[in-house]
């Protein structure tokens, strides 16, 4: 055979494979309805100022706790802000937390995970404390030392949900790669004179990611519930800013006359919540094939 | 010319760890004074009782683990005094392939990448490097087609030659094989002899072959060394091991390799060594094969001066001088034995 | 003499993208009370699914689609899966392949065996512990009515292999399975555990199935040997015989391709080239055509699939005999 034929073969070979992995994602159902939940989610946040049929923050007493209608989609709150278009706004917040926390936590985490579990010994046993002091600390506390700090902005809020779930991303990660550690490829890495830091980069991060990511995706949606909760208690995002958990907060006060009003921004955060567990789900599943197919058989 | 490799007094112990509460154990001394050389385009192939220290003594030649102490000298230069980057210099000429061709492969990367990957480390451009990846491919035998593949994709045997082919892309003096072919079927391990012989025919690399099987050991090697606790108690010429052992461990260690061959095999008498295997973390005094060595029982009933030991009567010299390696038989036949010449 | 344990046609399948794959396909062996019969075969062609599926063990969704596998007569595939559970341990035993794995590193080597013993007799904790302690001399571990307290970790290697024969063969059962009960051993160690198989054999007059691919330990203990390529049973016949002349062209490159610890040094290995058929791409006609150095359109090797024929001694090839001239 000649070179380019074989060329050939391999390139063949490596569409189809690219075809085959196409084909598990969208063959697996929640993995495809996760991930759709979630693109119609960012499209929603990305157009709100098209979607939304008012002004999240336009007040209009006069007509304050009105029902639903051809106009107000959801009624109105008790300054007469159209509810619909504050939960669509309100999107846009939650997103762009879920979104950045696990950025942010994902990158920190995965490195100091990484670092602790491969190096080992006193390196290894000082990540670990800190990562342990991390975890133990209340969030709750953090969020609050935090919003007294900086004020009451979103860069807070991302900033101190951050800072909680790196610790926790930290400590999957380390526990993933002591399995990975004593795995002979790291040790044939060694063997070809690959420096520590590549190790880790070029066969310590890739092998472990798969379980992390899903960690991940799931704490997305817990990072847009934190979100809620803070600014459910008045220390997330200020009013008149729509997000979620202001929406339930504010509706509060008109709970059993109106409770749609908390109701809706409750249903959207579930449906958030939910979207990206089946979307984690669904990467667990298909992410690392290898491993599932490994479990899977017994013989 | 000096010796490509050189093993002087090579020692290494792990430490045994606490028990909860319990007092400390004692250390296990995996290697406990090992010394040999091999020549270039030598095999030397390393036998002995699982736990016997082949795999340390691999990993320490190539110091992926420190030794506890001694000195390994490679193409002249100090491999247990090297730094770091010292040891990363050296480590293009001095390769490893491993026993487990499932595990010893990146899952998450391809052939190609794989094989490519000493050389990248060692400053060959990407592009280049994956070229002569695909060119190794073809030399241990596999299509270049398969480059693009991962290793979930590839037999045991198949991925073996990938390791193979990692280990020698950059031209290797030394390869150790950590029993290359104990976890492959039949009629694969003999493709993989005949690949690594034609190699070695090929490149003049020299061979550490550790391996359990003795048939195997004894079709690739030129010199044999059989370990025992932590030690190399005999080593000679491969001719001279397998026809006439000096050493009462391998003799029994050769009686009792099952041979493909019903009408000897029902035949034969085998001598075998007494009770469990021994615990390097617990060394008997003296030569550390005495309790259970068939031979020092027959030398004892027949009249040395005899203590009473391991629940029977031992030649004294058995039970507390160590004996070490030295000269029996003729040639370069090495035993550590006080009685070489018994039969 | 009816067999001790005989397998008929049996055929076990999983279902795969193009209908059911047959990882074992028409598989009949007996072996008598008292006798070794060991199999053998690359890895993948079967051994280990041939007798998982024959107790009922074939992991999910593997099933078997045909065939019956008889203990004294009785067929095992036939019995409702509590029977059957009852018949595996007691009158039929299987040490598996992988003996590292085989035992739990949290319960004493004692309390395993003792498991074993009560899930079948009604005896007391106490009586069960003091079984399982005599079970271990029997299989020769040295001071073993204190070691029965030990966990799997304080034992070696070799001696973990035999505390799992132990278990097989706890409640006395009339055929034993060895799944390669020696390749993670070395020779001295093997030597021990096949000499201990051995005798257990002669002294209770089991039947004995010895499944591996090291054919000198097949030389040593075994009285008939059936060799298996790609699913199917490809050879049978005694030890003497199938080693003597053997006449299948897969049995004769299996000699070809393994080094001889007494061979002039030097000489080179004959492998077999390429590797065994995946069992959802098996070739039509004889699966080992692709290998075969005999293999010839003439004698229809690549369309017709040839049956297992002979007297006592059984090859399934269309070319036995005219052979050793192809050779
Ligand atoms: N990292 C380690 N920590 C503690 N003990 C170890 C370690 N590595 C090896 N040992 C011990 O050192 C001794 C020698 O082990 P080694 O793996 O070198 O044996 P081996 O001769 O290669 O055996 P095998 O034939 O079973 O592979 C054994 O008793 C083993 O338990
Ligand atoms: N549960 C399963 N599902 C699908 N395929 C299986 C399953 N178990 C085994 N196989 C396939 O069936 C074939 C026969 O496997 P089996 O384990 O019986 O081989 P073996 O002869 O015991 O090999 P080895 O010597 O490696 O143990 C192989 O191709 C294997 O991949
Ligand atoms: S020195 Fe004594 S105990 Fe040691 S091997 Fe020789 S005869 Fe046996
Ligand atoms: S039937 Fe043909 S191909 Fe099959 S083994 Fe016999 S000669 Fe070879
Ligand atoms: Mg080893
Ligand atoms: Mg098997």
């Amino acid at each position: 055979m000649s070179a380019t034929a074989e060329q050939i073969d391999a390139d063949a070979e490596a569409a189809a494979r690219r075809r085959a992995t196409f084909r598990r994602y969208t063959r697996h159902p929640g993995f495809m309805i996760g991930a759709i939940g979630i693109a119609l989610l960012v499209l929603v946040a990305l157009l709100a100022p098209w979607i939304a049929p008012h002004s999240p923050t336009r007040t209009d007493l006069m007509n304050n706790l009105a029902p639903p209608s051809a106009t107000f989609w959801l009624g109105t709150d008790q300054f007469g802000r159209c509810v619909a278009s504050r939960l669509i706004h309100g999107a846009q917040v939650s997103l762009q937390v879920g979104f950045f926390v696990v950025l942010i936590s994902l990158s920190l985490g995965t490195v100091i995970g990484a670092v602790a579990g491969y190096a080992g010994g006193w390196v290894e046993r000082a990540l670990v404390a800190v990562i342990d002091i991390l975890l133990a600390f209340p969030s709750f506390l953090l969020a609050l030392a935090l919003v007294a700090a900086r004020g009451n902005t979103l860069d807070s809020i991302i900033l101190a949900v951050a800072i909680a779930y790196t610790p926790r991303i930290a400590a999957v990660m380390r526990s993933v790669v002591l399995t990975i550690r004593p795995r002979p490829f790291i040790e044939a890495s060694r063997a070809i004179g690959l420096t520590p830091w590549k190790i880790v980069l070029r066969h310590v991060i890739p092998n472990a990611l798969p379980p992390v990511i899903v960690v991940a995706t799931v704490s997305a949606a817990t990072a847009i519930l934190a979100e809620a909760g803070l600014s459910f208690l008045g220390l997330g995002v200020q009013p008149p800013t729509p997000t979620w958990g202001n929406v339930i907060a504010e509706g509060q006060t008109s709970i059993t006359s109106n409770p749609l009003i908390s109701l809706s921004a409750g249903l959207c955060i579930a449906y958030t919540v939910v979207v990206l567990n089946l979307l984690g789900d669904g990467l667990r599943d298909t992410l690392d094939p290898q491993m599932r197919r490994n479990t899977g058989k017994l013989l | 010319m000096s010796p490509l490799l050189e093993v002087e007094e090579l020692r290494r112990s792990f430490s045994g760890g606490r028990t909860l509460f319990g007092p400390r154990k004692p250390d296990v001394r995996a290697v406990d004074g090992v010394s040999f050389t091999l020549g270039r385009g030598e095999t030397l192939g390393l036998v002995g009782e699982t736990g016997s220290g082949k795999s340390t003594l691999g990993r320490l030649v190539l110091r992926l683990i420190e030794p506890s102490a001694g000195r390994v000298r490679f193409e002249g230069e100090d491999v247990t005094a090297a730094s770091s980057s010292g040891l990363r210099a050296m480590r293009p000429r001095m390769q490893m392939v491993f026993q487990d061709p499932y595990g010893s492969l990146d899952p998450r990367m391809t052939a190609a990448e794989i094989i490519a990957e000493p050389m990248t480390a060692h400053g060959v451009r990407r592009a280049e490097a994956m070229r002569r990846a695909a060119d190794m491919l073809g030399r241990v035998g596999l299509s270049p087609a398969m480059a693009a593949r991962y290793p979930n994709e590839f037999s045991g045997g198949q991925r073996q030659r990938i390791g193979i082919a990692r280990a020698i892309a950059l031209d290797p003096a030394l390869v150790v094989l950590d029993e290359p072919v104990s976890a492959l079927d039949v009629s694969v391990q003999a493709q993989i002899l005949n690949l690594l012989a034609d190699i070695q025919a090929r490149s003049g690399v020299s061979f550490l072959f550790i391996a359990h099987d003795l048939a195997v050991v004894r079709h690739v090697s030129d010199r044999v060394a059989v370990m025992y606790l932590g030690r190399v108690v005999e080593m000679a010429p491969r001719d001279a091991l397998y026809g006439a052992p000096r050493h009462p461990y391998t003799v029994s260690l050769l009686s009792a390799v099952p041979r493909p061959d019903p009408a000897k095999e029902r035949a034969k008498a085998r001598i075998r060594p007494i009770g469990e295997i021994g615990s390097a973390a617990a060394l008997p005094s003296g030569c550390r094969f005495h309790p259970r060595c068939p031979r020092a029982r027959l030398v004892a009933a027949r009249g040395v001066d005899a203590v009473q030991a391991a629940g029977t009567r031992l030649p004294r010299a058995c039970v507390e001088q160590d004996p070490q390696l030295s000269p029996a038989g003729g040639g370069a036949h090495l035993a550590a034995c006080h009685f070489p010449d018994e039969a | 003499m009816t067999a001790a344990f005989e397998l008929r046609g049996l055929t076990a399948a999983v279902p795969g993208e193009k209908g059911a794959v047959r990882l074992v396909e028409d598989v009949s062996l007996s072996v008598r009370a008292g006798e070794t019969l060991a199999v053998v075969g690359e890895s993948g062609s079967g051994k280990t699914v041939t007798f998982t599926s024959a107790l009922g063990l074939l992991p999910k969704p593997g099933r078997v689609i045909a065939g019956q596998a008889l203990l004294e007569g009785e067929d095992l595939l036939a019995l409702p899966p509590e029977q059957l559970r009852r018949r595996r341990g007691a009158r039929i035993g299987m040490v598996f392949q992988d003996p590292l794995t085989g035992l739990n590193p949290v319960f004493t080597v004692g309390e395993q065996i003792a498991e074993v013993l009560r899930a079948h007799l009604p005896i007391s904790r106490r009586e069960a512990r003091d079984r399982a302690a005599a079970l271990l001399g029997r299989v020769q571990i040295p001071d073993a009515a204190r070691r029965v307290d030990d966990y799997p970790h304080q034992f070696s290697g070799g001696m973990r292999q035999r505390v799992l024969i132990a278990m097989a063969i706890a409640l006395g059962p009339r055929v034993l399975i060895a799944d390669e009960p020696t390749t993670a051993l070395d020779v001295t160690v093997q030597a021990q555990v096949l000499d201990l198989l051995g005798d257990l054999r002669a002294s209770e007059g089991m039947g004995m199935v010895l499944i591996t691919h090291d054919l000198g330990v097949v030389a040593r203990q075994a009285d008939r040997v059936a060799v298996m390529y790609a699913g199917r049973v490809v050879e049978t016949g005694t030890v003497e015989e199938v080693f003597r002349a053997p006449r299948h062209p897969y049995t004769i490159s299996l000699f070809r391709s393994i080094p001889e610890i007494d061979a002039p040094a030097g000489t080179m290995l004959a492998p077999i080239a390429g590797s065994p058929p995946d069992p959802a791409r098996r070739p039509p006609g004889c699966a080992f055509a692709p290998r075969c150095f005999a293999v010839s359109d003439a004698h229809g090797c690549r369309s017709v699939r040839p049956d297992l024929i002979g007297a006592g001694h059984f090859a399934a090839c269309h070319r036995q005999g005219a052979i050793e001239v192809a050779a």
